[in-house]
């Protein structure tokens, strides 16, 4: 859905580019305040990452520094009916994290204490009580850590819920417009030129939220911040009769697993396929689909019941240091940017909140997220 | 001309159209490997029968021209792979099969995609009953199995395929209660007149029709079926004319078929990445190739229907003009040698085409009917989709057919979209203002259908699985 734009562009408020979860809560959250919003994607809103992930509410493969985050984004989704509107379907279940060996059994109990000290209410378990909770697990595992909040949120409910919501908010949304390039306007704010539009839209803030395609942008705005372009695998099975009940995991963390309600399996873990973010295009490596898969099956046994129905790559970003960005990008805080969040669907909501809210004014501490530590720019960055 | 390349050529599919080209590309001196999910070659319309069938359907066209077919495919150099699917396959042209062996790869260096039609299917209230099947499978459970759907059925939809149904359903004893066409009765007529061109076609057109008059089988010509509802033995169809909604007819029977015309398969050319368009004719999809069948990709021809719909005579000429163009782009053939092997396969195509193209509309005739969908009938079977969630999606903002897969899950289960695909786009065209064109197609996905998933994982124990390096804490 395009609305039309006019031939002699209003300005924005805020126009903010790129409509996956974070940059359409942020878009949402601004528009509730009463600021004029527009929301620019290059596709349909929610096509990339944030329509295609994994769904897992997860703090077991959350990064230990993002565990508050994730909470919070977890409660979120939990709570769609009030704040997006509309209930998309989360669900709470236990996570369980598996070993199977000594050494992910050490692997295991490092990680749970870490991740226990930022707050992820997780005890590791016998083999014995974890069977108890997962009969379906293979018996072979020697200790699972457990933890309490877990979940799934069926994703494909997810951008629907938003395009309603942000246009009951007012948000201008403007879809199959790729952002070409961003300049600084004369008398302030920004122009974003979009490609095959005679008129550029005008913002006095903007908020770069692209995903995987933000080191570009990034560097329009004089950044140079190597961003690494994860490429997840996912396989879905038809639907099966009820093999698990838990988000199920594996020590190092490349491993999700959950059954949906209709029945049907996910196998993700971040394993990787092929293809280049430039030119776009992705493919399986077959090792690697039989890796996730062997791995998926060895964990619950009885998905050699299964037929797989769906093998799916999506892109993920992460920056050097494995932290997001989130925050001003200017000293005159005119432009901003949110992304490159680890397990990101998970905290998305809240991210995008914080963000606006610092936008709006307030002062949440985003200092671990702060764009400009990795440049060479002033801690405070230089206007372009 | 340049030396002779004479690397190895993979055809996908052995229909007509895929084992004539086979048979073709290896007399020309090819390694040819051809691939088929049967057991044995034939296709659609050229399909093995089964030792029942034969014993009690009587005998025709199509069981000694596929025994002919395929006793030319075994006398031949062709390495036949049967029993086997393309699942997969990459933009190298890697395919993924799944044969009697579990998975496997093979790299095509020049690839021939004749993997045919599928069946076009518009929905009704009611319709995801076991008693409805489509007209292309009640084809072959009578022609191939000799069973009847049903003792007594309604044969509904449009295009040629009603009439041949029809008269296979009275050939094994059974019952047509009506036929109902979404086409108009003058395009019939003008195809009629034009069948002078294809004697072989008019024959049996005149004998299934006298046949079909003679039983006194109601015909309904721009007409459709409106809902199905079960009795205790059977169904209680209703029939509404389309340009007449509230003149409606009521029939019960035991059993339906039903299907709209044919498209293209193009999961496989969709996945290579050659250009596709849409053709307004048909009202499908199909991949952009020339006479020869040569697509936007060198590497890459498409031949019989999964080009475009023609049917089995053009089907065979394709596949042989296919061939010889092979043989003359890899230099093995010259120019003159391709001119003088295709001239008379050419002119009979062309007119045999003449009369295809003709068919097209009438196959096509039920393209208005999804804009029209009642919100409570199920458009995506795999995921239960209804028209009503459909047009709530639409109405939030999801004007492109991806989209509104994204959003709704229709076109997202074990059949790919085969079944709603049509139906979606039609109605989310008809509710935005857009072209089908405009409205998009599904994105094919793989594996292109169910795939057993030990087939993937075969035997192997925790240490042989490659686990990657840990996720950063
Ligand atoms: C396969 C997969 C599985 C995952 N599983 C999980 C999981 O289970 N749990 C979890 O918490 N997280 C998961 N994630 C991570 C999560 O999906 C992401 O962190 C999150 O969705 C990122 O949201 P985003 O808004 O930053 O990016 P995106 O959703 O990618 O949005 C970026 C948007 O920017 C647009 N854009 C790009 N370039 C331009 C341009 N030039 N002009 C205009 N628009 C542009 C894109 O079209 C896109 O819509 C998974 C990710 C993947 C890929």
């Amino acid at each position: 859905m395009t609305q039309a734009l006019h031939t002699r562009p209003d300005v924005f408020d805020t126009v903010v580019v790129g409509a996956g979860v974070m940059g359409a809560t942020t878009a949402l959250f601004l528009a509730r305040a009463g600021q004029k919003v527009a929301l620019i994607d290059r596709e349909d809103m929610f096509r990339a990452a944030s329509g295609v992930n994994a769904g897992t509410l997860t703090l077991h493969m959350t990064r230990a520094q993002l565990i508050p985050h994730a909470i919070r984004g977890r409660e979120m989704w939990l709570d769609s009916a009030n704040w997006l509107g509309e209930d998309v379907g989360a669900l709470a279940t236990p996570g369980l994290s598996m070993a199977f060996t000594e050494a992910e059994e050490e692997l295991l109990r490092q990680r749970a204490r870490v991740r226990q000290e930022m707050g992820a209410p997780i005890e590791v378990l016998s083999a014995k009580e974890t069977i108890r909770i997962e009969p379906g697990i293979n018996p072979t595992l020697r200790a699972a850590a457990y933890c309490a909040l877990d979940g799934h949120i069926p994703t494909y409910r997810v951008g629907g819920a938003y395009a309603r919501a942000l246009r009951q908010a007012g948000v201008t949304i403007i879809e199959n417009s790729p952002v070409e390039g961003i300049s600084p306007a004369t008398g302030g704010g920004y122009e974003v030129r979009i490609t095959g539009r005679a008129h550029p839209v005008r913002g006095h803030r903007i908020v770069l939220s692209t995903g995987a395609w933000l080191e570009k942008m990034l560097g329009w705005l004089g950044y140079d911040i190597p961003i690494r372009c994860l490429i997840n695998q996912l396989v879905v099975t038809e639907t099966l009769p009820p093999v698990m009940r838990s988000v199920l995991s594996i020590a190092n963390g490349l491993l999700s697993l959950k059954q949906f309600a209709n029945g049907s399996v996910l196998i993700g873990g971040g394993w990787q396929g092929e293809g280049n973010i430039h030119q776009g295009g992705t493919r399986v490596i077959p090792e690697n689909l039989r890796g996730n898969v062997r791995l998926a099956q060895h964990v619950v046994p009885r998905l050699n019941e299964a037929q797989i129905l769906r093998v799916w790559l999506g892109l993920e970003s992460e920056t050097p240091d494995a932290m997001p960005l989130i925050g001003a990008l200017t000293p005159d805080e005119d432009a901003f940017v949110v992304g490159c969040i680890h397990s990101g669907f998970t905290s998305g909501p809240y991210m995008g909140r914080l963000l606006a809210e610092r936008i709006l004014g307030s002062d949440p501490d985003l200092g671990a997220f702060d764009p400009t530590r990795f440049s060479s720019l002033p801690a405070t960055g230089t206007r372009p | 001309m340049s030396s002779p390349d004479f690397s190895p050529v993979t055809v996908i599919g052995g229909g007509i159209a895929g084992a004539t080209s086979a048979i073709a590309l290896s007399r020309h001196g090819f390694p040819v490997t051809l691939i088929d999910e049967q057991p044995v070659a034939g296709g659609q319309i050229f399909r093995a029968p089964s030792p029942y069938a034969r014993k009690i359907v009587p005998p025709n066209h199509e069981f000694s021209g596929g025994d002919t077919l395929r006793q030319k495919l075994a006398a031949s150099n062709v390495d036949v792979r049967f029993s086997t699917r393309v699942w997969g396959l990459s933009p190298t042209l890697m395919l993924d099969l799944l044969g009697p062996d579990g998975i496997n790869q093979l790299p095509a260096a020049t690839l021939v995609v004749a993997n045919g039609a599928t069946e076009r299917f518009l929905p009704f209230q009611g319709w995801t009953t076991p008693r409805i099947i489509g007209l292309a499978g009640a084809s072959i459970l009578m022609r191939n199995g000799g069973t009847l759907p049903g003792q007594s059925v309604v044969v509904a939809g449009s295009g040629p395929l009603l009439f041949s149904v029809a008269h296979q359903v009275l050939e094994l004893g059974g019952r047509v209660v009506a036929i109902v066409d979404a086409g108009h009765r003058s395009d019939w007529l003008r195809l009629g007149a034009m069948l002078s061109l294809d004697p072989a076609r008019l024959t049996q057109a005149t004998s299934w029709m006298l046949r079909l008059k003679k039983a006194g089988i109601p015909i309904h010509h721009r007409a459709h079926i409106s809902e199905a509802q079960e009795t205790g033995t059977g169904l209680r169809l209703t029939v509404t004319e389309m340009d007449h909604p509230e003149r409606r007819h009521v029939y019960a029977t035991e059993a339906a078929a039903c299907g709209y015309g044919l498209k293209p398969s193009t999961l496989i050319t969709r996945t290579a990445g050659v250009q596709h368009r849409h053709d307004p004719v048909g009202g499908y999809l199909e991949p952009v190739t020339d006479t020869a069948g040569r697509t936007s990709r060198p590497d890459l021809y498409v031949t019989g229907d999964a080009a475009g719909i023609r049917g089995m005579a053009v089907a065979r000429l394709r596949g042989l003009i296919t061939a010889h163009a092979i043989a003359h782009d890899r230099g093995v053939i010259s120019r003159d040698t391709y001119e003088a092997l295709t001239r008379v396969p050419l002119r009979q195509r062309r007119r045999l085409e003449a009369v295809s193209r003709q068919m097209l509309p009438l196959m096509n005739a039920g393209s208005a009917i999804p804009a029209h969908l009642q919100d409570e009938t199920i458009v995506c079977r795999c995921e239960r989709v209804k028209a009503a969630t459909l047009r709530s999606a639409i109405q939030a903002g999801a004007e492109d057919l991806n989209q509104l897969k994204a959003w709704t899950r229709c076109g997202m289960g074990p059949c790919q979209g085969r079944m709603c695909e049509d139906s979606a786009r039609g109605l989310l065209a008809a509710a935005c203002g857009k072209t089908p064109e405009e409205a998009g197609s599904f994105t094919a996905r793989m594996p292109f259908f169910p795939l057993p998933l030990t087939a993937v994982t075969g035997d192997f124990t925790y240490s042989d699985i490659p686990l990657p390096k840990a996720a950063p804490l």
